[in-house]
């Protein structure tokens, strides 16, 4: 087997998790762990789902035109019919994740490598983490003053603020009933911020979860 | 003896739950629902502390979270204020502040003393420079609180965020009734209180009456059940902060709590009176010994002498009669009042109401543990007492209830202008901010009545400012009181032989205030810095009234005129562990920070960042580890991870007019495939930042900046491109790209065994840039040359840090490839004469002191800093960065950065970098002179810390290499393709 080249932010931090690692677009993935009891959060490294993201003033246009599904309203998000979303960053970046089993970053990349005018790629290197659980609130309470209580999951909302001191871009929903966040952050910020949040979820019950768990 | 009472409705104590804990050594008992000092009272014991300066017995003052002369210590936990401190099972207490226990403190000599120790005292004995160590040492032997247990474990205290529309502060009458009508407006709303339960005084200032304790029980409760009305109790709100931000603190936590608007319905403190011996265990205010009664079921004493100046005194003393407590007497310091049901019910227990008379003098036992009598004496047509006139009245307990100063610290911390409003004799809100209400006492409202009326209307206030359509009408604001005012001007019986006491804090007495303002210590400010009036634990909340009105009094001022102080957040003290909470300091690591640790690399924090400063080698100092990582650039081929580094891009028709604009070289010339040096300047021409711009096409460039720079220079640049509507779109690519500097004679060696790319000097020049896979991974290449040998900064999505890493620690394995670090890169630069922003440069730093006049192209049409360098061309120059070398065969200390050159007498310089180069076996730097000293081979002298003075020669720079020679092939063939 060669040896892989993509790997997480904060793949050294969980690579000492017993579990069961798979590869998903070419980088090792904690995919579940033994202990699959329910957790009151559960905190999962999504980095591996590709992304890839595009600013402009006819980005939006552009995306149109790939078929893709734009979001009306800045720092908002719709699911993408193959699997994944695309969120709307502002009024003229956006961000695209793909699922486990979609790959429409890469065709993106690949379709804007000679990108039109006004429209210009994002390379997305994000630590990206999946959370779920019905403690979340609190987690968030300790680490974020943003309110998102006050938000109408409906709206699909996006948020960009800041967690502990890192800025984070944050899609709040709910999985199985019970809250589910995705977080994006800078991944030279992975460590920190994946320590610290597993350290809180801990305190609260939670722990590290298998992405399978929360690939939705 | 217990002094417990029978069960009371509404008490808090559960006495279905006895307790026992230990109080210096005695058995305490009490029940569950108990305070520390309800416990204690209970039991019998009335000197519960010592005061801090005269290590004065001390008992109950006011009984709500200022006793801070009874603080105890439990174990590890230092200084919790017994009045508030629930009693829990197993406590082994003890009073902090004594020498030999509060019984026997052996330090109750001070009081003895007390005629040596005047009022700015500290300021006296430390005014003589001599004696300065003597009174240090003293004072520190004998103050401090509590015995610090260094092995106490760290308490992690997590700190939140809350939310809500409205936040009340204070759960009393007023604050109860704004918070429901709030919530029946639509409001979240959430209310807080710094006691146990909610309430407040309508659950203990009754005078007997118990319809008060239950209509506020019914607010109590409907407040509980309503859906939108979130109570907290046991939580202080500590400060204001703008935009209605409020910390909560609770036992546990500290909250954040971020409001929409904010109701201060935070109340009063009831304020003592000044008389000889008011300090003694058994004089206390009114409120507290209500307290006592009502939540703990504690009789406050046996025999009373109430002291009064308003209705809440007659009120209390009803309390007490109901409760068994004999009153010995009623002592108004008020004129003859007409006669209403208050003064009936008193007179009908037959209990003496002496008019227009003070409390003298408190007596107490010879042990001075407890009151034994008071000596009451008529007052003159200006208030003067008749001492002539007096008569002593046996009582083993005195009440206070002389007034209330408003808890208006968060109104003040929000920007609320207040009034000295005569009616109420206290300062009101005159001016509140938007969203910020005060109702209740806070007010001027102060019976059961007005108080709810009033939280009514600030709630519907709120409601109208939030939007929220309120059904009820608007209220106006209850009229002040007129019939009597609940707090008397001028509280204050001087006694010749004083402890009169102002601050129990600091032991202020009466005279310490006449003293500091025939000192000239006469405005509040002065006044309270030389007295040290309000500056103990409990803040002035029962002393800097009384002091206002005393320096009132003395300048022939009105309160008002006098004013406050100021009541800085937090208002309260907080335990530290609360403020800290949980450590959120962000650090950066680039993707490759694991590799680095299992290399041995000794990391060092740069901005956010860590970074390997150099990698640890067994039996190798740190010196010989940099040396020879900096001999294996020079001989051999050597990696760092260079991905903090800023990293951006710019795409779009005017992104070379762009770079331009913020840059101060030509860039709409660089042809594809080829960088150049970027400097940037701010609009005084000052050198802020500096990097490599790359041309990958026609219109698009990626560009580096400095590592502390990245973040600042991308949101300046932002916004100078939404300033300047030019086509073309930034990307900040610091997090998304690693980068690794491949340097050295064999990089090439090494990078063709991991890539198909023509490497060859004439394919892929010095300077040039290519877009290649190397070890299958999608990669950047610019050929740079920072360390002054054959490199490549290879660029790649961060993902793909690691296994490029690998791929050229395995490629370069046969070369002897090793990683440098930080500290070798330095040295390497140093030899090559580049300098680095920020260290070689500073806050003044123009490009020609730096040297860098050739980076600068003048004849463009414009960039930043463009026309302060030209306002600046004319003017001389102040100094210029020069290299120099020490003598190849200096020994000894060698200079720092930052020592000073030398000329003369004169400073005409400073270093700011050198370091022993391994390369040329010799001390080299760079430095500031002046003109005159910077021609090569100048000599200058250098001031060691030490002042001794080092010898350098100014020398041409790079040191190393200086036609660049590393870089070239001897059949050099630059191709660059045309733009």
């Amino acid at each position: 087997m060669n040896s892989p080249l993509r790997f997480s932010a904060i793949h050294d931090a969980v690579r000492s998790l017993p579990g069961l690692w798979r590869d998903i677009n070419g980088m090792p993935t904690l995919w579940t762990l033994p202990d699959s009891s329910p957790k009151t959060i559960g905190i999962a490294d999504l980095s591996a789902l590709t992304r890839w993201g595009v600013k402009g003033a006819q980005a939006a246009d552009w995306l149109s035109q790939q078929g893709l599904p734009i979001p009306e309203q800045p720092n908002t998000w719709v699911p993408l019919p193959e699997g994944g979303l695309i969120a709307r960053l502002g009024r003229t970046e956006f961000l695209i994740e793909d699922s486990v089993g979609s790959a429409i970053a890469p065709r993106l990349a690949a379709a804007c490598q000679s990108p039109p005018p006004k429209v210009y790629p994002v390379l997305r290197q994000d630590l990206a983490l999946g959370m779920v659980g019905d403690r979340l609130p609190d987690l968030l309470r300790q680490t974020c003053s943003f309110n998102f209580q006050a938000l109408a999951l409906a709206d699909r909302p996006v948020i960009l603020t800041s967690m502990i001191g890192v800025a984070v871009t944050i899609l709040p929903g709910e999985l199985h009933g019970q809250p589910f966040y995705r977080i994006w952050c800078d991944g030279t910020f992975g460590d920190y911020l994946w320590c610290t949040l597993l350290d809180i979820a801990i305190e609260l019950g939670g722990g590290a979860v298998g992405t399978e768990l929360v690939q939705g | 003896m217990s002094h417990r009472l029978p069960p009371l409705p509404g008490e808090w104590i559960d006495r279905q739950h006895p307790i026992d804990a230990l109080f210096e050594g005695d058995r305490l008992p009490g029940y569950l629902g108990d305070t520390i000092t309800s416990a204690l009272w209970a039991a019998g014991q009335r000197v519960l502390g010592r005061s801090f300066k005269y290590h004065r017995p001390r008992g109950i003052l006011s009984f709500a979270n200022h006793d801070i002369n009874v603080l105890v210590q439990d174990g590890q936990r230092l200084n919790g204020r017994a009045d508030v401190t629930p009693l829990t099972a197993g406590m082994v207490l003890s009073a902090v502040n004594t020498d030999g226990g509060v019984r026997g403190d052996r330090r109750r000599i001070l009081d003895f003393l007390s005629p040596f120790l005047p009022v700015g005292f500290y300021y006296k004995a430390f005014h003589n420079k001599r004696l300065f160590p003597f009174w240090e040492r003293m004072i520190r032997n004998i103050s401090g609180l509590g015995q610090i247990d260094p092995t106490t474990p760290h308490i992690r205290t997590a700190k939140r965020y809350d939310f809500c529309d409205v936040l009340v502060i204070g759960a009393g009458i007023s604050g109860l009734s704004a918070a429901l009508t709030a919530a029946n407006g639509g409001a979240d709303v959430v209310i807080v209180d710094e006691n146990a339960r909610a309430g407040g005084s309508g659950g203990y200032q009754l005078g007997g009456d118990w319809s008060r304790a239950e209509q506020t029980q019914a607010l109590v409760d409907a407040v509980q059940q309503h859906k939108r009305i979130r109570l907290y109790t046991d939580t202080l709100a500590a400060a204001y902060y703008a935009d209605y931000w409020v910390p909560l603190v609770d036992g546990e936590r500290l909250t954040k709590m971020r409001a929409k608007a904010v109701i201060m319905a935070n109340g009063a403190y009831e304020q003592p009176a000044v008389f000889r011996n008011n300090d003694l265990p058994g004089v206390m205010l009114a409120s507290a010994a209500q307290r006592l009664i009502y939540r703990y079921a504690v009789k406050p004493m046996d025999r009373a002498v109430v002291l009064t100046a308003n209705f809440d005194g007659y009120r209390a003393a009803l309390d007490l009669a109901e409760r068994g407590i004999q009153v010995q007497a009623i002592v108004d310091l008020r004129q003859s009042q007409s006669s209403n049901s208050l003064i009936q019910a008193l007179q009908a227990r037959g209990i003496p109401i002496y008019f227009q008379s003070c409390i003298y003098e408190a007596k107490g036992h010879p042990t001075r543990d407890g009151v034994a009598s008071a000596v009451i004496c008529p007052l003159d047509a200006e208030g003067v007492p008749q001492p002539g006139f007096s008569q002593e009245i046996p009582c083993d307990g005195i009440l206070m209830s002389v007034g209330w100063a408003p808890a208006a610290n968060l109104l003040y911390q929000a920007g609320t202008r207040m009034r000295f409003d005569d009616a109420v004799q206290q300062f009101i809100p005159d001016q509140l901010p938007a969203g910020v209400f005060a109702c209740g006492r806070v007010n001027g409202s102060y019976d059961w009545e007005r108080k709810k009326q009033d939280g009514d209307r600030a709630a519907l206030d709120a409601l109208a400012f939030l939007g929220f359509s309120p059904s009820l009408p608007s209220i106006p604001r209850p009229a002040p009181l007129v019939e009597e005012s609940p707090s008397h001007s001028y509280p204050v019986v001087d006694h010749p032989a004083g402890k009169n006491f102002v601050d129990f804090d600091e032991d202020l007495q009466f005279k310490d205030f006449k003293n500091a303002a025939q000192e000239g210590f006469d405005n509040i400010e002065l006044l309270k810095r030389f007295t040290t009036v309000g500056m103990g634990p409990s803040q002035g909340k029962h002393s800097n009234m009384n002091a206002l009105r005393i320096l009132a009094r003395i300048t022939g001022k009105t309160p008002g005129d006098v004013g406050t102080t100021t009541a800085r957040p937090f208002f309260h003290p907080v335990p530290l562990s609360h403020l800290a909470g949980r450590g959120f300091t962000p650090e950066r690591h680039t993707p490759l920070h694991s590799r680095h640790a299992s290399m041995n690399a000794v990391f060092m924090p740069v901005g956010a960042w860590r970074r390997p400063e150099y990698y640890a080698q067994p039996g190798k100092s740190r010196e010989d580890c940099i040396r020879a990582e900096v001999n294996t650039v020079r001989t051999g081929v050597g990696l760092i991870d260079v991905g903090t580094l800023g990293k951006l891009e710019i795409r779009g028709p005017d992104a070379a007019l762009f770079l331009e604009r913020v840059y101060t070289g030509r860039y709409s010339n660089l042809k594809v495939g080829m960088s150049r040096y970027a400097l940037m300047l701010d609009e005084a021409g000052v050198v802020i930042d500096d990097g490599v711009i790359a041309r990958f096409g026609a219109e698009h460039f990626y560009f580096t900046t400095t590592t502390s720079g990245a973040a600042a220079i991308y949101r300046e640049l932002a916004r100078l491109n939404t300033l300047w509507q030019m086509d073309c779109g930034l990307v900040n690519l610091t997090g998304a790209r690693s980068a690794i500097n491949l340097a050295g004679p064999y990089a090439r060696a090494v990078l063709s065994k991991l890539t198909d790319l023509d490497l060859s000097g004439s394919a892929f020049p010095y300077l040039g840039v290519r877009e290649a896979v190397i070890a299958g991974i999608p990669a950047l290449l610019m050929r740079v040359g920072f360390v002054g040998e054959w490199g490549y900064e290879i660029h790649v999505p961060a993902e793909f840090a690691p296994a490029l890493w690998d791929a050229l620690l395995e490629a370069g394995q046969s070369q002897g490839v090793t990683p440098f670090g930080v500290e070798a890169q330095r040295r390497l630069r140093l030899e090559k004469g580049h300098l680095i922003v920020g260290q070689d440069t500073d806050g003044l730093t123009t490009p020609r002191e730096a040297n860098l006049g050739w980076a600068v192209k003048s004849d463009k049409p414009f960039f930043i800093g463009q026309r302060s360098l030209q306002a600046m061309a004319s003017r001389p120059i102040q100094h210029l960065l020069v290299g120099f070398m020490l003598e190849p065969t200096f020994q000894g200390t060698p200079p720092q950065e930052c020592h000073l050159v030398i000329d003369g007498s004169d400073i005409a310089g400073r270093v700011t970098s050198i370091t022993f180069s391994p390369t040329l076996q010799r001390y080299i730097g760079l430095a500031y002179v002046k003109p005159s000293l910077s021609t090569v081979g100048t000599s200058i002298f250098i001031r060691l810390s030490d002042r001794s003075m080092i010898r350098a020669t100014v020398s041409p720079t790079p040191f190393y290499d200086p036609d660049n020679t590393r870089q070239k092939e001897p059949l050099l063939q630059r191709q660059e393709m045309a733009v």
